[in-house]
């Protein structure tokens, strides 16, 4: 057995819907549990005073890589066949300001505002609005932010092709990066909440 | 020692795990390491024994013709030969590139060289290396010249092979060919098409029409 199952054509495209369907189901219900439905939380991050959003993201991306990468070692994935999108580094630094003015703005990330509607936000519905807004300004504005929008390609880039190291070694950092940032926030979070005290 | 590690909190262990995953990462390098193959040898045989994975000449000048893209045409004769004369819509990749080059696992992929041999052993070591709809075409290059290019009859066919010859000849101008009728074998020097491709023809490079991804 070898995955990416879709790849290898062990179901089709109609198929793959209703896996992508259940998947997203879990998926935001993961996000509701890991605390991602309330926008204070999520808001918190970016003044911060809570650090779950960090912790919940890396722990996430952690888990994944570790996955991804055993799996791949003892040959049940094929890496190479895992899409990555090609990197335009200027539209997407653009992009990400955007993307991160809207977060602190309205508190959710467009995935968790579906979440927060789910169980019942009234500023998620609001937020869900604005989202169909903007994508419906992006697609009107689209055709003339075209050339900007394919600028800078740098094609697919992964980082151990970047840095030039193996695998392991790119697997290895990111770990120690990820404890380093969980360290740290834990400090930052205790240091934050004596400031709040003395106040 | 075992004290200190029972008393961490949950997260914690769990940290100590992902360290530990992580270190032996170091070790292991690279997953992407292709030198070494592991070959389940009765699924290889079966496939062997079962000649289903062999594609005939004629085949494939009927995929050409319809345009078809969903494999790859694979030549796997040195830069040279290639530059002489390829069969329409082939790549080149000598076989000591195979694993070099961006063929995917999951696509289908038609190799070919001078004739079985060389083709076999490229089959083999992308088989090896798990790659799932490899092909090999049959006769290779001397059987696309033979009933492909420059298909021939003798002077005393029988009507049922007239038939199937005028077909050919259809078939035959299609990839610029010149079919023989009698005993032509051999009294004038064959000469072969130029590489130019028939302008029907989309050139397929791409592998087919990707599967919609990306979120």
């Amino acid at each position: 057995m070898n995955a990416p199952f879709y790849k290898f054509d062990l179901f089709g495209f109609d198929v793959s819907l209703i896996i992508a369907f259940v998947i997203g189901i879990g998926f935001g219900f993961a996000l509701e549990r890991g605390g991602f439905g309330s926008a204070r939380i999520l808001a918190a991050q970016f003044y911060f005073t809570n650090m779950r959003v960090l912790k919940v993201m890396f722990t996430a991306i952690v888990t994944a890589m570790i996955g991804v990468f055993y799996l791949s070692y003892i040959g049940y994935l094929d890496l190479s066949l895992i899409y990555i999108s090609d990197t335009y580094i200027i539209p997407q630094v653009v992009g990400g300001f955007i993307l991160g003015m809207g977060f602190i703005i309205g508190g959710y990330c467009p995935g968790t505002s579906f979440v927060a509607f789910s169980t019942g936000k009234k500023d998620a519905i609001v937020f869900i609005l604005g989202v169909t807004f903007g994508v419906f300004i992006f697609a009107e504005l689209y055709p003339f932010i075209e050339d900007f929008y394919y600028s800078t390609n740098m094609g697919r880039v992964t980082l151990p092709d970047f840095f030039g190291l193996s695998y392991g070694m790119v697997v290895f950092l990111v770990i120690l990066m990820a404890l380093g940032a969980f360290a740290a926030a834990e400090w930052g979070e205790r240091v934050m909440a004596k400031k709040g005290e003395s106040k | 020692m075992k004290n200190y590690i029972m008393n961490l909190s949950g997260s914690k262990k769990l940290a100590m795990v992902g360290l530990i995953l992580g270190l032996v990462a170091v070790l292991l390098g690279n997953p992407y390491d292709n030198t070494f193959a592991k070959v389940n040898v009765k699924e290889l045989s079966v496939e062997a024994i079962r000649d289903s994975e062999i594609i005939n000449v004629k085949e494939l000048a009927e995929w050409i013709i319809e345009g078809r893209v969903d494999y790859r045409l694979v030549d796997l004769r040195d830069e040279e030969a290639y530059k002489n004369y390829f069969i329409p819509t082939a790549v080149n990749i000598p076989t000591s590139k195979l694993l070099e080059s961006n063929l995917m696992r999951n696509q289908k992929i038609l190799l070919y060289c001078e004739d079985n041999i060389k083709a076999a052993q490229g089959w083999f070591i992308l088989k090896a290396n798990n790659y799932k709809g490899v092909y090999i075409l049959n006769g290779g290059v001397e059987s696309w010249k033979d009933e492909i290019l420059f298909p021939s009859i003798s002077a005393n066919a029988s009507p049922e092979e007239k038939i199937e010859f005028d077909k050919m000849v259809e078939v035959s101008k299609f990839f610029g060919g010149s079919p023989q009728v009698g005993e032509t074998e051999g009294s004038k020097e064959i000469k072969m098409p130029k590489i130019e491709m028939p302008a029907a023809i989309p050139m397929n490079t791409s592998g087919g029409k990707p599967k919609r991804e990306g979120c």
